[in-house]
């Protein structure tokens, strides 16, 4: 028998209470368009599900590649300017090919990936501040390349890609709540689809090049091969993203991928969690809600408002919680496991406590 | 599913409270709104290379909306800080919120959709920069129900090619600004070639096309065009591309904001000390980030102007700048300033609309938005800014040169008056032709409209001499 064959796994108490919040969470989601909160659905949610997406690519990268990238902005910023240029028609800046809506959109995602395989490949053999450098390099790159390269857009971007969207998407504006469950739809499947790649043998093998490339490249692994499809993978998940943010925002320009974008996609990580895939879109809720109500707050003393604010939170929690929301989850979980005398101590006694994955 | 143990429940408890405080949130958002109060918002930059504008423009709207419509500033010093008791035609209008841009299009679109979407504003006034307001008039084509009125653009697009029904301007494009310029450059300076530098976006591209259509169609020559992208630090290599000085008669200079200081000191590194007769410029020549280290190079040097005169001696223009001292003056703003000017006459043509539709929204108020209105430094069509039928403006524009002031610091100075100069420049510039890029306009002779009645500006006052 494989041993990566599928077989139950013993749950914890503490699995049971996040899948009870998970299950409670989707629901309350799923029916909260019916409510009509019309704001709330068309740009907070909808733009937490795709930012939690292009972030959930990091955080994959990150946990499981041991690989933090700056380039992930870049990839979805190439897949809304991909789908730009091929899905408007007509006085917008770009090419305006005018395809076929789910035409272009196959052709964005596939270029973004291929995009991603050429990236990985080069990034491939570097680790730690190179890999970082390399990648931070890419996010340049699609900046400069999209800002000055006026025949695919120039610094005014392009606009109108929302006005031909599928069928399926129909019109953002007087259908938002379309958007909503697609984006809802798209984050679950990433979701489950990175929680599923980690487990197979290429993930497993994917950890082991996290934590020690050396040993895995001479125990025959191909450690430049892992990352460069882990790399490619993530592009792909970035790719969806960038889709659905062109669907949503109508308009991508060179600064949705620019070194302020860049960093900002690392701040939703970071307040997240890089340490688990669910913090890509818990950091991405706090950050888009954050940037809407704090807008018009001036800090004391320090003045500023929202760059202000969201500095502060992300030195508090580099500080206090250096895995992000979802590690301040664990440990209070574990404070108070061990306050009751059933924490992780108690419960690997008790042989409950899993991976992580 | 066994129960939690012990007192590990409470760990749910600030997860409880924040799920909580979202729902509060988004309840709030459902709160009715009263139906008769009029919702606006007034969006600018409060960051990027025109964030020091912010106060100023929200400050001459509100001087319009103090002057017209009852409303009391909050702080003289503050416009930000909010008005209260703003009424127009008995409807109360309440400003929900100041949109705070970076002159980036994505806090545009975001800021935008805050403020029409999360705050609920029925009418925004802004925002300050082209691209911003090509972005702006995608969206308004997406949202009919709602009205926009430029604060101060300058790209074409978004009255020209765009040109959605709900979106109104009622001052000149980068392009208008420099109607009569370029003529001057021919005429004045007796340039005949020429290279020019501009900024790589759109507001760059629809200044130097006034300033290129203006003197090509003199009969003057573009040798090069060089497009340095927004936001450079080192104009070295893009000064390298421009011909020497001794193979052009002069440079059109449009490069803006933080970047004109700069790519100065580039040129003089490479051809050494500007000669303000070989230079010719837009609105940047003589701007508020640049009055320490570019005007002083330039004193002598005709530039572009910004719709405004300042120190123009007429009736309508002291009664204008009477009005913006009263509310803002004593707090130290430049009343002149342009992007106040075109604030002002923003929230005053909105006052005028809102009082003629009886406080309706929508079409309703789109259509009684005025096609005309009395503006300050405006002198033809007996003093009244007309909207075309793109509802852009037709306005009159002030070529200006710096000069030493009576303090020895740079001054402006009109030199020009060019009357009545619409978006089109005489049909020159079309709907269907493709909007102002790197390579357009084309370098064509064509006789505009104003080509033999720029009349010479003297002590501010509009002479009848001809000077293009």
């Amino acid at each position: 028998m494989s041993p990566f064959a599928w077989r139950p796994r013993p749950m914890s108490e503490k699995n049971l209470v996040e899948l009870v919040i998970g299950v409670t969470l989707l629901l309350f989601l799923a029916v909260f368009p019916v409510f009509g909160v019309g704001y709330w659905v068309s740009f907070v949610l909808t733009q937490t599900f795709l930012i939690g997406i292009a972030a959930a690519s990091l955080v994959f990268l990150t946990a499981y590649g041991g690989m933090v990238s700056l380039a992930q902005t870049a990839l979805y910023g190439i897949s809304a300017f991909a789908l730009g240029n091929m899905v408007t028609k007509g006085a917008v800046k770009g090419l305006h090919l005018g395809l076929d809506p789910w035409l272009a959109v196959v052709l964005a995602i596939a270029i973004t990936t291929a995009i991603g395989l050429v990236f990985g490949a080069v990034a491939s053999r570097s680790a730690g501040i190179y890999f970082l450098m390399i990648t931070l390099t890419y996010a340049v790159i699609a900046f400069t390349f999209f800002g000055q390269v006026t025949q695919v857009s120039g610094f005014s971007g392009i606009a109108g890609i929302a006005d031909r969207t599928p069928a399926l998407v129909g019109d953002p504006v007087t259908q938002p709540n379309r958007l909503y469950y697609i984006a809802l739809v798209t984050a679950l499947v990433v979701y489950f689809a990175i929680r599923h790649v980690v487990r197979t043998p290429f993930g497993i093998s994917l950890q082991g090049v996290r934590d020690d490339p050396v040993r895995m490249g001479s125990l025959g692994y191909n450690v430049a091969l892992h990352r460069t499809l882990a790399f490619t993978f993530a592009a792909f998940i970035a790719s969806l993203a960038g889709v659905l943010y062109g669907w949503w925002n109508g308009v991508i320009a060179p600064d949705n991928v620019g070194l302020g974008a860049t960093v900002d996609l690392l701040i939703v990580a970071v307040i997240g969690g890089l340490g688990r895939v669910e913090g890509a879109w818990l950091g991405a809720f706090a950050f888009v809600v954050i940037n809407n109500y704090v807008r018009d707050v001036s800090v004391p003393v320090l003045g500023g408002s929202f760059n202000t604010v969201i500095g502060l939170i992300f030195l508090a929690i580099v500080i206090v919680s250096p895995s992000g929301l979802m590690g301040l989850w664990d440990r209070l979980w574990d404070a108070a496991g061990y306050r009751e005398g059933s924490g992780p101590r108690a419960a690997a006694a008790a042989g409950t406590a899993g991976p992580q994955a | 599913m066994g129960r939690l143990r012990g007192r590990r429940w409470r760990i749910l408890l600030p997860f409880a409270a924040m799920a909580i405080v979202a729902a509060a949130i988004a309840a709030s958002s459902l709160a009715a709104h009263s139906a008769s109060v009029i919702r606006l918002a007034i969006m600018s930059d409060c960051k990027g290379a025109f964030g020091g504008a912010y106060e100023l423009d929200i400050g001459g709207a509100e001087a319009a909306l103090a002057q017209y419509a009852h409303g009391k500033p909050v702080s003289s010093k503050k416009p930000s800080a909010g008005m209260t008791g703003i009424t127009i035609g008995g409807h109360p209008v309440k400003i929900v919120g100041y949109g705070c841009g970076n002159d980036t299009v994505p806090v545009a679109i975001s800021e935008t959709k805050r403020l029409m979407e999360q705050l609920k504003a029925d009418i925004m006034i802004g925002p300050l920069s082209g691209d911003e307001a090509v972005t702006i008039a995608h969206y308004a084509q997406k949202h009919p129900t709602k009205t926009f009125i430029i604060g101060t653009a300058g790209s074409q697009d978004p009255t020209l090619q765009i040109a959605p029904k709900n979106m109104f301007r009622y001052h000149g494009d980068g392009a208008q600004w420099n109607a009569g310029t370029g003529i001057l450059a021919y005429k004045k300076l007796g340039w005949r070639k020429a290279a020019i530098i501009m900024d790589d976006y759109s507001f760059g591209w629809t200044s130097a096309a006034g300033l290129i259509a203006d003197f090509c169609g003199a009969g003057g020559k573009i040798v090069k065009r060089v497009f340095p992208p927004l936001n450079t630090t080192d104009y070295a290599p893009y000064v390298q591309q421009l011909p020497a000085p001794s193979k052009v008669d002069g440079y059109f200079w449009v490069v803006g904001g933080t970047g004109t200081g700069p790519s100065l000191k580039a040129y003089e590194s490479a051809y050494g000390k500007v000669d303000p007769k070989k230079f010719v410029g837009n609105l940047f020549f003589f701007f508020q980030s640049g009055f320490a280290d570019v005007a002083p190079r330039l004193i002598g040097a005709y530039y572009g102007g910004f719709g405004n005169a300042p120190g123009l001696k007429t009736a309508g223009a002291k009664q204008y700048e009477a009005t913006m001292k009263k509310w803002f003056g004593p707090a130290g703003f430049n009343v002149t300033d342009s992007f106040v000017y075109n604030y002002f006459n923003a929230a005053h043509a909105l006052v005028i609309g809102l009082t003629k539709s009886g406080g309706a929204l929508g079409a309703s108020l789109n259509a009684s938005l005025p096609r005309s209105i009395k503006a300050g430094y405006q002198v033809s069509n007996g003093g009244q800014v007309k909207l075309d039928s793109n509802r852009q403006a037709i306005a009159d524009q002030y070529p200006q040169q710096i000069v030493k002031g009576p303090d020895g610091k740079p001054a402006a100075k009109i030199v020009g008056y060019v009357p009545g100069v619409d978006q089109s420049f005489g049909g020159f510039f079309k709907k269907t032709s493709p909007p102002p890029g790197r390579s357009q306009p084309p370098c064509v002779k064509h006789k505009f409209p104003w080509a033999g009645h720029i009349k010479a500006v003297q002590n501010g006052v509009i002479t009848k001499k001809t000077i293009g």
